[in-house]
């Protein structure tokens, strides 16, 4: 038995190999492969979750000399910041195969895609070396490229090449940060857990704070680096739009409390009023923006962008309660979220429209979808006992107690709370509620295979909503660790 | 005595393949068996000086088989080796392959040579032997106007710089009275030695394309056969950056000057050819431009003057080499516009592949050949805290991503426009040749493994530096 993070990294590279060289006339082979492969991940990741010791700090951790001539290695290594993500990123993969169960148009390689952006999403997380961290993040690149441009909607190819080409612009900054640190006297190794408290002058870090943040900012998105998310998540096929929305914006967010917070703790206190104002920005924005759409994929992609300011201003706040808000706001918008875009794809290939004007009475019409759609939307509200609460409530708190944070921005973020609120109820009013719309009259509900995808979803946000330690008990330690290791902020 | 001199055993196998091409109307399998006899002396060669070991100066120290040599050696008699099994495959269009050949092995000699070079005199005959069979090969298809065009600007800009390079070997001699790299020091010669080295370089620079001297380069590209294009703007590319590295790190180790010379023709290099292959619709000019490209950021790598920059360089030419050959044979195989290649992942899906794989590491994404190469170049320019050029590289790595990705975007999403795919002329499947498969797959599988397998590599070069 080889090592249980290499395993649950290259398993889906394995899985991808030889879906990729499966016949090509057995349309059925490619996603009952994929689902295999995507169940023992998820298997082999609880198995991990079960064994994590939650004080234990850095766990599972594999240590190999790569190219000693510059000091790689490859390294990896599992701690309560990464598990949540790392076990999201596996719980997603199967769901989004299940999503594209009905996939028709050259199944092999569409699976074969899905299963490359898994190695990319579960190796970020778990990457403790620079290099390999970089290789991981620029490896989701291109199989979402495919994901968009094969699969996606009419705009397709316009939207994939605008995702590709400004991640990529984010991301190489993100490498001159890395060729920075490794350059200088202070630092002189790619490994990031060596690099935690190097003490690397002010002025320096400030310079390669701009230049991750530009990176990470891209990808989560941050206004005004949000440019091409709607575009994206509009294109992109259903579990495109899933992985996107619950993985790929996080690995932005996981790299400012991985990489800027351990390692450049003075630039982050300098920053964090940006960090935080950006957060804000981000957030009122998304929020006024998600209103005026009328095209539900685009409103719950505004959403996100609405719901990673939480993250952001969370992050800035270099506060226990803030950090374990970020923490717990990514893992719960990447499940929830993750449901909404799941609903909106099922509704969609119902009625085939998106526009929330044309879609109306869907609880007489199909009132598992509705009530489901109702439910995904209230989470996402942030109302109390789900999981959406959980977080944006401790990353408000964190950030009203943080001196690094005007107590301003935190009275404008809860104004988006409420913005939240109200664009959710809205839809939820228009869609749910009233006489069956054209485009809704005579639809069938949602079947068994689509009810089980969601579950499992639910399932997650209340237990997650009512019992908060389920996420805390692996986030709080780590986050305890973080902050002590970099005496505070 | 002589013990040493097995260490050009491989130039002479290479220089064999030659004289055996040119005969190939006596070998069994004629025209075609001349390419595999090429091909195969070539790849005896590479594993030769692979696996060779290191070997003390030759010739009174003319020429030095040390780690730098042995890496762009290996790379140049392999490189040679998979055209010319390419060539065995496909051919050269309408023309007899076995002259192609013959060139193409010829100037890979005089590349082998030219990385060895220890001296001015070696390295003005090895660059003209890697050089004259280029400009026979550019304009193969000698009823072809615009090719001949092409061929006679890159001949015409070529041989004037080549005397300007004379003229600057000249001074060179003048202020040091001898011809050895390691005598000529050129502390104390002032101006005259700035320019001296200035005037040699221009040789140089012009033979890789690096601006202001790339304007030959989309002319003579898009006027000359794709599969020459491929050998041409590749194989001469990673023997002009050894000797560069040699000439630079003994003549003028510590020459401030230098640094914006370097600076400033790399800087001019990224930004023109990454803007210039922006709108380009022919795929040999696009990869033109896009060599322009790729000079500048070798370039940079001399600019700190470090032994890590000399190492990155020579890392990365062979980084950049292996990519654009395929990409350039691709090219060669389906069709020279970028429109051509409409519709090759439904047709070819495993060569679409590959070029997938070649053009995004070109772009310098992980974990392939030209990320690592790429790493290597920012990090000896930014060592030598050159922050404004590597950000200038990496804005325009992007900016290159515009355009591979266009010819991404055309194989999976563009029309098909082959023969095949229009209805009613007979769709008569023809069995690729093995041989150019056989290259291709081999490009494909140099590029993941220089990128993976970027450590042994590294051992290699640095050997002899550190």
């Amino acid at each position: 038995m080889p090592p249980l993070l290499t395993t649950i990294v290259f398993l889906p590279l394995v899985g991808a190999v030889v879906t990729a060289l499966l016949p090509r006339q057995h349309t059925a082979w490619p996603r009952m492969a994929a689902l295999v492969v995507s169940l023992v991940n998820l298997g082999l990741v609880t198995w991990l979750a079960v064994r994590f010791d939650v004080d234990g700090g850095l766990q599972f951790v594999e240590r190999a000399q790569w190219i000693p001539q510059a000091d790689i290695q490859y390294l990896l290594g599992v701690d309560g910041i990464s598990l949540p993500l790392l076990f999201l990123s596996a719980l997603l993969l199967p769901i989004s195969v299940l999503a594209s169960w009905k996939i028709s148009d050259r199944p092999g390689f569409y699976f074969t895609m899905l299963l490359l952006l898994a190695v990319g999403m579960n190796g970020v997380f778990v990457a403790l070396d620079f290099v390999l961290f970089y290789i991981f993040w620029e490896l989701v690149l291109v199989p979402m490229y495919f994901l968009i441009a094969v699969w996606g909607g009419p705009r397709r190819e316009y939207a994939a090449i605008k995702f590709f080409l400004y991640t990529l612009f984010g991301s190489v900054f993100m490498l001159v940060g890395i060729v920075a640190l490794y350059l200088h006297p202070a630092g002189g190794t790619f490994d990031m857990t060596a690099l935690v408290g190097a003490g690397f002058p002010a002025g320096f870090q400030w310079w390669v704070f701009a230049a991750f943040f530009l990176g990470f900012a891209v990808k989560v998105p941050v206004f005004p680096f949000h440019t091409w998310l709607p575009d994206a998540h509009v294109e992109a096929p259903t579990a495109g739009s899933v992985l996107l929305a619950g993985i790929l914006l996080k690995m932005g967010t996981y790299g400012l409390v991985r990489v800027s917070l351990p390692i450049l703790p003075e630039a982050s206190v300098a920053w964090a009023w940006f960090v935080a104002l950006l957060g804000v920005v981000s957030i009122i924005y998304g929020a006024a923006v998600a209103f005026a759409q009328p095209d539900l994929k685009k409103l719950v992609a505004y959403s996100s962008v609405s719901h990673m300011g939480f993250v952001m201003l969370g992050i800035a706040s270099g506060t226990p309660e803030g950090l374990n808000g970020a923490l717990a706001t990514m893992f719960a918008h990447g499940v929830i979220t993750g449901m909404l875009f799941l609903l909106v794809g099922m509704v969609y290939e119902r009625t085939h429209t998106r526009l929330a004007d044309e879609i109306s009475g869907l609880s007489k019409q199909a009132p598992v979808a509705a009530g489901m759609l109702a439910f995904a939307s209230f989470a996402s509200l942030g109302l109390p006992g789900l999981a959406g609460f959980v977080g944006e409530f401790l990353s408000l708190v964190g950030a009203w107690r943080s001196e690094l944070v005007p107590p301003a921005f935190v009275i404008v973020a809860a104004v988006g709370v409420l913005l939240a609120a109200v664009y959710m109820l809205w839809m939820v009013q228009r869609t749910v509620l009233g006489t069956p719309s054209p485009a809704v009259s005579g639809i069938s509900d949602l079947n068994r295979l689509e009810t089980a995808i969601l579950v499992p979803l639910v399932v997650i946000t209340v237990v997650m909503g009512v019992y908060w330690s389920s996420i805390l008990r692996y986030v709080d330690p780590a986050v305890t660790a973080l902050l002590a290791a970099t005496g505070g902020m | 005595m002589l013990a040493g001199y097995w260490h050009l055993l491989p130039e002479a196998l290479v220089v064999l393949g030659a004289f055996l091409a040119l005969f190939g109307e006596f070998l069994p399998g004629r025209d075609k068996g001349a390419a595999y006899v090429a091909a195969a002396l070539a790849g005896v060669a590479a594993l030769l000086v692979a696996f060779g070991g290191l070997g003390e100066p030759l010739f009174l120290g003319q020429i030095d088989p040390d780690g730098i040599a042995r890496f762009a050696r290996t790379a140049i008699a392999g490189l040679a080796a998979v055209w010319a099994l390419w060539i065995a495959g496909r051919g050269m269009p309408g023309e007899r392959r076995r002259d192609a050949v013959a060139l193409a092995m010829f100037a890979s000699a005089g590349g082998m040579v030219l990385s060895m070079a220890e001296d001015l005199i070696v390295m003005y005959i090895a660059l003209e032997l890697s050089t004259i069979p280029a400009y026979v090969l550019m304009a193969y298809r000698r009823r072809d106007v615009s090719g001949l065009e092409g061929a006679l600007k890159y001949f015409l800009l070529s041989m004037l710089t080549s005397i300007v390079m004379v003229y600057g070997l000249s001074f060179l001699y003048g202020i040091s009275g001898s011809t050895a790299f390691d005598e000529i020091s050129l502390q104390g010669a002032g101006t005259l030695g700035l320019v001296a080295v200035v005037l040699t370089l221009v040789g140089l620079l012009a033979k890789m394309s690096a601006a202001p001297f790339h304007f030959w380069a989309p002319d003579a590209y898009a006027g000359a056969p794709s599969a020459s294009v491929a050998f041409v703007s590749t194989v001469p590319k990673i023997a002009g950056i050894a000797v560069m590295t040699r000439l630079i790190s003994e003549i003028a180790p510590e020459m401030p000057e230098l640094v914006t010379v370097f600076a400033l023709s790399a800087a001019a290099s990224m930004v023109l050819g990454n803007l210039a292959a922006l709108p380009q619709e022919d795929v040999r000019r696009l990869m033109a431009y896009s060599g322009v490209a790729h000079t500048g950021y070798l370039l940079m790598a001399f600019a700190p003057g470090s032994e890590l920059g000399y190492e990155a360089a020579v890392f990365y030419a062979v980084a950049y080499a292996v990519p654009s050959m395929a990409v350039m044979l691709l090219a060669a195989e389906e069709g020279t516009a970028v429109t051509d290649l409409g519709g090759l992942a439904t047709r070819r899906p495993w060569l679409a592949w590959s070029a997938v794989v070649w053009l995004v590491s070109l772009i310098g994404i992980p974990p392939l050949a030209g990320f690592f190469g790429k790493l290597y170049l920012f990090g000896a320019a930014a060592a030598d805290a050159l922050w404004l050029l590597v950000v200038l590289a990496v804005i325009t790595s992007v900016v290159s991503a515009g355009y591979y990705f266009r010819i991404v975007r055309e194989m999976f999403f563009g029309q098909d426009r082959s023969v095949e795919a229009v209805p009613g002329r007979g769709a008569e499947v023809v069995a690729e040749p093995r041989a150019s498969v056989a290259a291709l797959a081999l490009l494909a599988f140099a590029t993941v493994a220089i990128g993976v397998g970027a450590s042994p590599l590294l051992g290699s070069l640095g050997a002899i530096l550190r």
